[in-house]
Order: structure tokens, then C-alpha cells, then sequence
């Protein structure tokens, strides 16, 4: 399963002690759990942590399963937290994973419930935090979920030996502390790639192979009161000192004196490594991370130990707080430390920085000389205006040079996509019957978000992953005509399937729901999912969407292809003018393109390099048949149908044109044909290795062709 | 220790144009030339098909794990800027990283057209000089060639000409044969990516002169035109010898004289440029694409020979199937306007919008198929009595009629009514839609050239309104919905005698 091939990583879980693995952030994480000693591991798929599971996933039966450990993909994020409910009873060490904070949010019941009930086996949750540049996700930050819920939070500085160690660690502090742990990592470094050297694999000493047979009970485990103030206090007078205990006597945060001087910075663990390439390029570093300047690198942001933080700032005159999101919850309480111990130390952070936004570099640098512009006059921060000049002087001349704002290029759906037609027929649907057409959509998270983009512009809201027809509740009973939800399968089997169709059906909502199904959960991954049909440890499920239906009380369910465009049309116009009442499901079935060339293309390739008979579809556009008005262009939205220059000297208008990419669904006519478009498509099937008979009946078309067809001068 | 050098790399890319890989093979050459190296990228749905990023640094001499590596590249001080697509460049230093001190810019010159660019109804591309020219401006040196052109050329992969030329650009430390490990370790399409990684080399170590393509020359006029064509001043002599092979080839040299006979009136003693564009847009617009001129395109030898080159694939088959979908416009738009006046009347009363179709999908590789869509195209002769043709040809000397006015007021005001032509194009519905747009600008700008002219002003305001009407409709949908509500305000504020008001509102419009 997965978007990727993961064969060589799954051979580097299995290095023993002192041999060096090759790859990538999240590889070291999934490295570091084995050598960890969990008995077992789930999640939910999502960028940027995705690949823990994929690799697993691909690991289970020549790994996992031999040592006796347990992997799942769990239904949603809240599943996956609630299997730290091993750890609460048993001294089981266990780990799951998901995409943070939206991951966090679906999670947070059971784990509010988690870290209420305390766990006695080392408990880690590794959330990859969706934050900046090439986030999907809404932005927020999970440091708040941590601390409302008195959960320690890690958040290590980037190299694979790091993310290893404090893997380690945050077991070691869980235990300590009884406490789950957030163990945070940045998207870029997931994907960085470096090298670790290994350690053992530690078998589980509570696992599938030796299992628990005894149940373990403690009214003290259980959530209700009056044992819930006795947890609560639990946190404040035993877990949390337990945990700053742990942070100090591990050396978990690291203190670098430099050159001991009164100006200093404070960072946290993840932002290390940007921080460091700052002074680095301001001249106040060298390329090993030394600095003059004393640093405090918090890798445990939560709880922070307050010996430890005033210490260091006892002797400081000033003092930069480098913190990435609101509420700057380390600025605070450094001052907040800092005002109680009175100390004279003037501490800063968000005003010569932001509060918004990812610390890249530039960001940062800029904070940095802000910061230091009134020590410039010591020489060891001399030079410093000229070097930042270096770095961004040439900016001022940029839009001298591109007077044009470069064009916005968006992410969207995939060429051949099965998606996509979904959205050209609502589109075509919008603009020539607007009566029933134009009407609100509510979107749901997922590939098919991108329908909201150009160049359909369908999806009036997006609120949260299955929750496209729960977020139409309100709207259809006060629209005047029936409004459309869409949802795809991932979204359905995550949360759509109760919180949106039962609760719709319950509540005789009566509206229409566009249940996209390409199989997979595309968006992170093709990740398998329930109407998958497979598990992701590849056994069989035998679930699938019209049972679900069915079974909540949906009547109303229609199946349509769609890459049938007119078809897909059709069933949405009956679908928004029947009379009947209640919920209308319209199941729009059509795999994702990706996958299916990833299984179909080599096996082509095979046949055709085997001298077998092979055909390839493909589309294509007359140029001078294309006037080149491109209303395909605003219908379909296909990366393969794209422009190029009239090669026709009177015209000047760029014509459209299909690139070599084409994969042939067929999608280019269908729209021409739906939206009465233009002739200019056609569909051109290649039969490499034709047989004898296709090549004599070829022949004898030809023949007659050739007599007939005119040259042509253009 | 000795401080090592830090070396760093940005490959800015379109999601599914395997960056990835790039990254990769970059990394492990610096692996095996024995230097210190990392890369990172940003997973997930920024991938589909959107603008993404790949980042790489490599430590030249001394090194060692202790080395600070940072994720993401920083502004101002990026060595190398790999793109496999030249909009990315653009990005890139709109974003300021690239830098003239210091950045080696190494890049395709081909485009991937983003949604947005293709939108629009007439050129919405970003101008390519543009891109190249800031390329130069904000880099050290600019290796610049079409990779996918080049890979195309060799059937292999862009990534790997682009990695040749990279190697070739010798600006990392890593040497020839590094690259070529990297590939073969990879173990993935290697013989063709070692292939592409050659090309690229070469193009770049060795550069060939770019010979600047050459436009095709005019196609041969009869030797009845060939005097006919001298008529005319210089600059428009090929403009005119290509419409009159294209008008015989549409119809016959009896149309071509028709042609010649319009264009005449317009021609000048002076410089302008109003014949040519007249003479251009007019031949366009008299080769309408109707059923049967379709029908004649789709089954000529040219076409299938065309098709053919195109699947690139030898001692292949090929079988066409052709997406017809005429609507009823179409269909009685070919027969005689006597005798289908009155019914067409009814239909366009019955259908204002979406008239009923007849879909067809035609195998034109199939001689029944071939044979139905050939014997449309033989319709030719009921052309000039058609029904489509009498309106066609109403509306065309109606528009040559209200250049030819605005020509005695002001040349640069006709110029832009003949450009106004660009606008009439599309089949069905679209094209409907834009001729009531053409017809739209022409009757407001002539309003707006009537009032300059009978106060004796400038036609400043007329001509700018017909460039920017124009200008906005061919920008894509918005500015098409736009363009009649700016129009009113124009001619609003003009017939309120507030010229400057008017003019205001014009740059507004198109900013």
C-alpha cells in the first residue's frame, strides 16, 4: 500500500547495531520505535507523517508480526489514540501517528482521556506538524493541546540522530512521568535525508508472541470522579515535576555557553537548525553550530523547568525568544520567570519576529538583526548590516524585473484524474441549468478540496474531513433549492459515515451528497481505506459504501462512472429534482489515476517489449480545427491539456493541445461532448505489435483513405 | 578544523515532474564524491500538480555529521537554481532567492502553462522574455536550454538531460562520473537516464548556435493572384498571398477574389497598419470553421499523417475516433438560407440557449466512418447559399463597414476595430456568446467615436475602450462579465462630457 515502494527502507528496520541507515526523518522516527521496544503502532495517514505507516505497513509481515508486533492503520485519528489505551493498564510500550493539529483535534477526546488516566507503558504520539510552506491544512499549532492536557512536548532539533534519541527519550519520559508524549516533527523534517547509525531491535516483552492473558484493573484508571480530581492533581504534583525531573537529569535541552556574554537566544529545538544557519550567515556562527552568542535549545517545550530557565537567564541582559506560532506560550512564561525571580532581563521574541507564519530563514534573520541592531556597536556584531545586505539586497530590483506578478500555480487534481470529471459535470451543470445547478456546495477535505480552485470554483465552505454534509446541515433546510455536499471515500470511513449520513438521515435533511470514491484515501497517499477492499496489512475487508448506506437508512443511492460526464450530469439533475424526500447519495466510482498507472504501466511496458499486442489510448487536438477560445480549458482542467502556439501564421491565440503525459480517460471529448464544445478532440488508440489481421484490415482502410483524402496545402 | 564550503541547491518544481528524483540523484553523486550532504522536501498534497520545492546542501571539504545543515534555502544565498520549468524560475526570484553575486541558474526553458494561464480566452501566458531576462539579471551565470525538447528528442527523461547539464555547468564539486553512479545505483530506467544525462552534458559542454526557427514561407498563389497580391503595400503582400491559398483551399479562387475585393477600399498611402490586421483577421473569419470545413480538416492525409507522427510509434496502428457533437445551428447552417430561414427563425426562438445536438463519436479510421464524415466535407458547393453564410457575411461587412468609417476619423480607432475581430471564434454556443460580445464592443465604441467626433476631440477615449474591451474579454471569464458594466461607465462619464473621467476609468479597468 502507499504511494511508494518502501523495499529498501524496510530492509534498513531491520540494521542491527552500528550499521548505518540510509533515508529519510521519518524513516530514523520509525527505526527508533523498534529499537524502542513497542508492542504495538497505529495512526492515520496524512502528510507529513505518512510514510511511519506506509513503511510499516510494507514491514509488517517480515518485521513486525515475526517480533510480535501489532500495526494497524486506525479508522481515524481518535481510534488511533485510543489504542493508548493499552498503555494505561499495561506496561505495553506503544506509539501512533498523525497529522497535526487537525489530527490532534479528531484525537483529542480519547486523548484527553489518555493523559487523564495516566499510563503506566511508555506512550507516544508523533504528530507531523502541518505548519507553512506546502501545508494543506488550516494553521494552528498543537503546543496548546499539550498544555491543557498536561501532555510533555517534544520537539527535537533536526538530524536523524536527533529524532533517534529523543524517540528514546520520550519513552523514557513517558514512563517517567506516566504521562502520553507528543513527540513533533516539522514537514521539511520528515523528508530530510541523512544518515543514522542503528541499534538493535528490541523484541516486546508484552507483544502478539507473548501476550497479556490477565486483566489489570484499578479503579484508579478510570475516568470518572472522584477519581478525576485525584487525576487531575496527579498532574500538577507528581507527573509534570516527575517529567522536568526527566528533562533535567537527561540533559534533554541543551545549554551552549558561547563566549558567555549578557545577550543570549532561546529556541526552540526545531527551529535549531534555521536559527543557527542565521548566525551562520550573519557571521555569528560557524558551520558547526558554535556560536559566541549563549544559547538555550529547548527540545521539550512542554513543561519547561524553571531552575533551568532562570538559571540561564540569571546573569543575561537581553534575551531573543526564537518561537514558531501564537500563543508565544515560551516568550510568556520566560517573562513570567523571569518577573518572579526579578530578574532585570529584558526578554523578546514576537516583536522583532512574527506571529504568524513559518520561521523561515528570512524571517528569521530578519528578527535576528533587528534584535542585535543595538549591540552592533561590540565588535562581535560588527558587520552585520553589510552581511544581511549581501543576503537580500538584490530583492529591492525584483519586481523591476517581473513587473507581472508570476502566475499562481495552484495544486489540483492529477491528469486522468476520476475526480475531476465530478467537478466538470457540476460546473457544466451550474452554468446551463442554473435553476437546479447553481446551488451551495459544501466541500469536505481531500483531493476533491481542489474542486474549490480554479477552474471550477465548486465548494462554498470546507470544514474538516468527512464533514462535507454535516457542514450543509443548516444551510439546506434554509437554501430554497437542494444544496450538494461532497465527500470522498477516505472522508466517508472517517467520520462522514456517522457524523455526516447518519446524522442527516436522522435529521430528514433533504439534500443531495456527491460520495466520490477512487478507492483509495488519495490525498495522503492512496492509503487503503475500508471499500478499499483490502486492509493496509493487505487482508481482506469485504466493506462497502452502499452496505454502509444502506445500513444507516440512506434509500436513495445511486452509482455512476465518472468519467461519464453526460451520465454523471444526469443523475445530479434527477438526484436535485426528485421528489423524493430525505437524503440523495450519488456514488461518483472511478480509481485513482496514479495508482493504476503505477500497476498498469509496467505491465504494458512488459507486454509491448515482449512483442505482445498492446493498446495505448491516447487524446488529441486538430490545431486547425481548435479556434482557441480554451473553454475546454475552463471545464476540464486536465495538467495534460495544455496550450501551445498557433502554428497557424494568421491566427495569434495560443490553440489547445495534449502533452505526451496524456494518459487517454477519455475525460478531454467527454467535456467537449457535455458542454457542446468544439470538434477539435480526438481519441487515437496506438496498437503496438499489431497482429496479422489488424495489420490487413488497416491496410485495406487505408487504402480507400488515401484514394479519397484530400492533401491539403497547410 | 577547517571550515568546509557550503554549497546549496534549490529545485524549484511542478508537483509530478519527479523533482524527487532529481533531488535524490543530486544527493547520492555528493555521497559518492565523498562530501557531506543532505536534502529535504515537502511531502503531500502540495505535490498534486502545484508549485513545490526540493533542497539540497553539500559541504566541499572538511565536514563530518557536527555540521549544521539548515531545511530550507535561504534568500540571497542559493548557489545553484535547478528548475526542470522556467514559470518556477520566475517564482523563485519573485520570492528573492536567487542572487547575481552568487546563484548559477540552470534550467529548461519549456513552460508547463499554469491553470490560470490557460483560462484565459485569448493569451494569458506569462511572457517568456520576461522570465529569461530576469534569469540573466538574477544570476551569477544562466545555462538555459529546452530539457524537454532535448529529452523528447532521445526519448528519455527531462530530470536527466537536467542533470547532465548540471554536471556540465561544473559549478558543484561533483564529478562526471558521481552523476552517472547515482543513476545506475538508483537502479530505475537507467540506460535510458544515463542516456538523457549524456544529452544534457553535451548540450551544455558543448552548445550548438540556437538557429532562430524561421517562419514557413508563404505557400505559392496561383499565377492569377500573383498581380493581385502586388496590389498591395509591402508589409501586408504575405499576409495577403496566405489568405488567398487559404480561401482557394477553403473554397475557391472566386472567394479569394471576394476577399481581395473587400479588402481593397482599406488600403492607404500611408504607413498604417490597418490593412494587414484587416487582411489578416478577415481571412480568418472567412474560413469559418463550419461542418463541412470540419469535416474537410478532419479527413485529410495531412491530418492522419500528423496523428501518426505524434503516437511516435513505429509499425503501430493507429484507429481515430472523432468527438462530433454539431448543434442544430450547425446542422441547417450548412443548407440554403431560403430554405431554412424560416425554420432557423423558430429554432432560435425555441432555443435561445443550448439547441439540441446530435452526438457522435466517428471512427474516421474505419472507411464507414472516414466515408460519412468525407462525403460532409464534399457539402462545399451549398457554402455561398448557405444559411450560416448570409449571417456570417452580414456581420463581416458590417464590422468592415464600421472600420471603414472609423479610418476616415482617426487610424489608430480602426485599428483597434479591426482587432476587435479577435474576438469572434469558438463553435456553438461559446461562439454565439462571443459574436453578441463583438457585436456589443463595435456598437459602443462607434457610439463613443460618434460623440468624439462631433466634439471635435481626440478619439482617445473610443480607441482606448476598444483595446481595453477587448482586452478584458480575452482575459478569461471575469474580465468578460466585467467588460459591459466598464463600457456603460465609459460612455457614462463621455456623454457626461467628462473625458478624463472616462480615460480613468479606462486604466482603471485594465489594472
Amino acid at each position: 500500500m502507499g504511494e511508494r515502494s518502501f523495499a529498501e527502507d524496510v530492509k534498513q528496520l531491520g540494521y542491527g547495531a552500528g550499521e548505518v541507515l540510509r533515508g529519510e526523518g521519518i524513516l530514523a522516527i520509525t527505526k527508533a520505535l523498534l529499537q524502542s521496544g513497542v508492542s504495538y503502532v497505529g495512526g492515520y495517514p496524512g502528510a507529513p507523517i505518512s510514510h511511519l505507516l506506509d513503511v510499516l505497513a510494507d514491514a509488517n509481515d517480515s518485521l513486525l508480526r515475526p517480533m510480535g508486533i501489532y500495526y494497524e492503520t486506525s479508522g481515524s485519528e481518535a481510534a488511533a489514540a485510543a489504542l493508548l489505551g493499552a498503555s494505561i493498564n499495561y506496561p505495553m510500550r506503544g506509539a501512533v501517528t498523525w497529522k497535526s493539529v487537525v489530527g490532534t483535534n479528531v484525537a483529542s477526546d480519547p486523548l484527553s482521556h489518555v493523559a487523564s488516566a495516566g499510563v503506566i507503558g511508555g506512550a507516544l504520539v508523533v504528530i507531523g506538524e502541518d505548519y507553512g510552506e506546502g501545508a494543506s491544512i488550516l494553521q494552528e499549532r498543537t503546543h496548546s493541546v499539550a498544555l491543557k492536557s498536561s501532555i510533555p512536548l517534544i520537539d527535537p532539533r533536526n538530524d536523524l540522530a536527533s529524532f533517534a534519541r529523543f524517540v528514546e527519550e520520550g519513552f523514557g519520559l513517558s514512563e517517567a512521568c506516566n504521562e502520553p508524549v507528543f513527540f513533533s516533527i516539522r514537514i521539511r523534517a520528515c523528508h530530510m535525508r541523512g544518515t543514522l547509525t542503528c541499534k538493535d531491535n528490541v523484541r516486546p516483552k508484552i507483544s502478539m508472541l507473548s501476550p497479556l492473558g490477565q486483566p489489570s484493573f484499578s479503579l484508579e484508571r478510570i475516568n470518572l470522579p472522584p477519581f478525576t480530581y485525584a487525576m487531575e492533581g496527579k498532574k500538577f504534583h507528581e507527573r509534570l515535576p516527575a517529567a522536568q525531573r526527566y528533562v533535567v537529569e537527561h540533559a534533554l535541552n541543551e545549554l551552549h555557553p558561547g563566549a558567555g556574554g549578557d545577550v543570549a537566544i532561546v529556541m526552540q529545538g526545531g527551529l535549531w537548525n534555521t536559527t543557527l544557519r542565521g548566525l551562520h550567515l550573519l557571521g555569528l556562527a560557524d558551520a558547526y553550530g558554535d556560536s559566541p552568542i549563549p544559547l538555550l535549545v529547548l527540545n521539550v517545550l512542554h513543561p519547561l523547568v524553571p531552575e533551568q530557565i532562570v538559571g540561564f537567564l540569571r546573569d543575561k541582559r537581553r534575551v531573543l525568544v526564537v518561537e514558531e506560532g501564537m500563543p508565544n506560550y515560551v516568550e510568556r512564561e520566560l517573562k513570567a520567570l523571569a518577573h518572579d525571580a526579578h530578574l532585570g532581563v529584558e526578554i523578546q521574541g514576537k516583536d522583532v519576529l512574527s506571529p504568524n507564519g513559518e520561521y523561515v530563514p528570512q524571517l528569521v534573520i530578519n528578527g535576528l538583526r533587528k534584535f542585535l541592531a543595538p549591540e552592533t556597536t561590540q565588535v562581535a556584531f560588527a558587520g552585520l548590516e553589510e552581511r544581511y545586505a549581501t543576503l537580500f539586497g538584490h530583492q529591492d530590483h525584483v519586481r523591476s524585473a517581473l513587473p507581472k506578478p508570476v502566475a499562481k500555480r495552484p495544486p489540483s487534481f492529477c491528469t486522468g484524474c476520476p475526480e475531476r470529471p465530478v467537478f466538470s459535470a457540476m460546473k457544466i451543470l451550474r452554468t446551463r441549468e442554473p435553476a437546479i445547478g447553481d446551488t451551495h456546495v459544501a466541500a469536505d477535505i481531500g483531493c476533491t478540496t481542489f474542486s474549490t480552485q480554479a477552474p471550477f470554483n465548486v465548494g462554498n465552505s470546507v470544514l474538516g474531513y468527512g464533514m462535507g454534509l454535516a457542514s450543509a446541515g443548516a444551510v439546506a433546510p434554509n437554501f430554497g433549492k437542494r444544496v450538494i455536499s461532497v465527500m470522498g471515500d477516505g472522508g466517508f470511513w472517517h467520520n462522514g459515515l456517522t457524523n455526516g449520513v447518519a446524522s442527516a438521515v436522522y435529521n430528514k435533511q433533504d439534500s443531495v451528497l456527491v460520495l466520490v470514491d477512487n478507492f483509495y484515501t488519495s490525498a495522503t497517499g492512496q492509503h487503503h481505506n475500508p471499500s478499499t477492499g483490502k486492509n493496509a496489512r493487505n487482508e481482506p475487508t469485504g466493506m462497502t459504501m452502499p452496505q454502509a448506506l444502506r445500513g444507516v437508512g440512506v434509500k436513495w443511492i445511486r452509482t455512476v462512472d465518472t468519467y461519464r460526464i453526460a451520465e454523471v450530469i444526469g443523475t445530479l439533475r434527477e438526484a436535485l429534482t426528485t421528489r423524493v424526500p430525505g437524503l440523495k447519495v450519488i456514488i461518483a466510482k472511478g480509481e485513482c489515476q496514479l495508482e493504476r498507472q503505477r500497476r498498469e504501466r509496467p505491465v504494458a511496458r512488459r507486454l509491448e517489449a515482449a512483442g505482445r499486442t498492446v493498446t495505448q489510448p491516447r487524446f488529441g487536438v486538430d490545431p486547425d480545427v481548435c479556434t482557441g477560445d480554451h473553454s475546454c480549458m475552463r471545464l476540464n482542467g486536465c495538467p495534460s491539456l495544455t496550450l501551445r502556439d498557433n502554428p497557424d501564421p494568421l491566427r495569434e491565440d495560443p490553440i489547445a493541445h495534449v502533452d505526451q503525459t496524456c494518459v487517454g480517460c477519455g475525460v478531454c471529448g467527454e467535456v467537449a461532448h457535455a458542454a457542446v464544445l468544439c470538434p477539435s478532440f480526438y481519441e487515437v488508440r496506438v496498437v503496438m505489435n499489431p497482429r496479422w489481421w489488424q495489420r490487413l484490415l488497416a491496410r485495406l482502410r487505408w487504402a480507400v483513405i488515401d484514394r479519397l483524402a484530400p492533401a491539403g496545402v497547410r | 578544523m577547517t571550515e568546509p564550503r557550503l554549497l546549496s541547491i534549490l529545485i524549484p518544481a511542478v508537483g509530478g515532474q519527479g523533482g524527487g528524483v532529481l533531488m535524490e540523484w543530486i544527493h547520492e553523486a555528493a555521497l559518492h564524491a565523498g562530501l557531506g550532504a543532505h536534502g529535504t522536501s515537502i511531502p503531500g498534497v502540495a505535490q498534486r500538480t502545484g508549485s513545490t520545492t526540493y533542497y539540497l546542501e553539500i559541504f566541499d571539504g572538511g565536514g563530518g555529521p557536527a555540521l549544521t545543515v539548515s531545511l530550507y534555502p535561504v534568500p540571497g544565498a542559493v548557489d545553484v537554481l535547478l528548475a526542470p520549468e522556467l514559470l518556477e524560475v520566475g517564482r523563485m526570484i519573485e520570492l528573492g532567492f536567487p542572487s547575481p553575486g552568487r546563484t548559477t541558474i540552470v534550467t529548461s526553458t519549456h513552460r508547463l502553462y499554469s491553470i490560470h494561464e490557460k483560462m484565459a480566452l485569448g493569451r494569458g501566458v506569462y511572457p517568456t522574455e520576461a522570465l529569461e531576462s530576469a534569469a540573466r539579471q538574477f544570476s551569477r551565470r544562466l545555462v538555459a536550454f529546452d530539457a524537454l525538447a532535448a529529452a523528447s528528442r532521445h526519448r528519455t527523461e527531462a530530470n536527466a538531460v537536467l542533470l547532465g547539464a548540471l554536471a556540465a555547468s561544473a559549478c558543484l564539486p561533483i564529478p562526471r562520473e558521481s552523476y552517472r553512479a547515482a543513476i545506475e545505483g538508483r537502479g530505475v530506467a537507467v540506460e535510458s537516464n544515463l542516456r538523457g544525462f549524456e544529452v544534457g552534458f553535451e548540450l551544455v559542454a558543448y552548445p550548438e548556435p540556437a538557429a532562430a526557427p524561421e517562419p514557413p514561407p508563404p505557400p505559392a498563389v496561383p499565377p492569377r493572384f500573383v498581380e493581385a497580391v502586388q496590389f498591395f503595400p509591402e508589409s501586408c503582400r504575405d499576409v495577403v498571398a496566405r489568405a488567398v491559398a487559404r480561401l482557394i483551399d477553403y473554397q475557391n479562387e472566386d472567394y479569394a477574389d471576394r476577399f481581395l475585393g473587400r479588402l481593397a477600399p482599406l488600403v492607404r498611402r500611408d504607413a498604417s497598419d490597418l490593412p494587414r490586421l484587416v487582411a489578416r483577421y478577415l481571412a480568418v473569419w472567412m474560413t469559418y470553421e463550419d461542418a463541412i470545413r470540419v469535416a474537410d480538416l478532419k479527413t485529410r492525409r495531412s491530418r492522419f499523417e500528423r496523428i501518426r507522427a505524434e503516437a511516435r510509434a513505429d509499425g503501430a496502428e493507429i484507429i481515430v475516433t472523432d468527438y462530433l457533437k454539431p448543434d442544430l445551428d450547425e446542422l441547417y447552417g450548412i443548407l440554403p438560407y431560403r430554405l431554412v430561414a424560416p425554420f432557423a427563425r423558430w429554432a432560435e426562438r425555441r432555443w435561445p440557449q443550448g439547441r439540441p445536438t446530435l452526438g457522435q463519436h466517428v471512427r474516421t479510421t474505419t472507411v464507414l466512418g472516414f466515408l460519412r464524415v468525407w462525403l460532409l466535407a464534399r457539402l462545399r458547393f451549398l457554402r455561398p447559399s448557405s444559411y450560416r453564410a448570409h449571417h456570417e457575411n452580414a456581420r463581416m461587412d458590417h464590422w468592415l463597414g464600421v472600420v471603414k468609417q472609423a479610418a476616415q476619423w482617426d487610424d489608430a480607432l480602426a485599428c483597434e476595430l479591426a482587432r476587435a475581430a479577435q474576438l469572434v471564434k469558438g463553435y456553438g454556443d461559446v461562439r454565439r456568446r462571443m459574436a453578441a460580445t463583438f457585436d456589443h464592443l463595435l456598437e459602443t465604441v462607434m457610439r463613443a467615436g460618434t460623440i468624439e467626433a462631433d466634439k471635435g476631440l481626440d478619439f482617445a477615449v473610443s480607441t482606448a475602450l476598444a483595446a481595453a474591451y477587448r482586452t478584458l474579454v480575452l482575459s478569461g471569464p471575469d474580465g468578460e462579465t466585467r467588460a459591459p458594466a466598464v463600457a456603460a461607465e465609459v460612455m457614462a462619464r463621455l456623454e457626461a462630457n467628462d473625458r478624463d473621467a472616462a480615460l480613468a476609468s479606462i486604466d482603471r479597468a485594465a489594472a
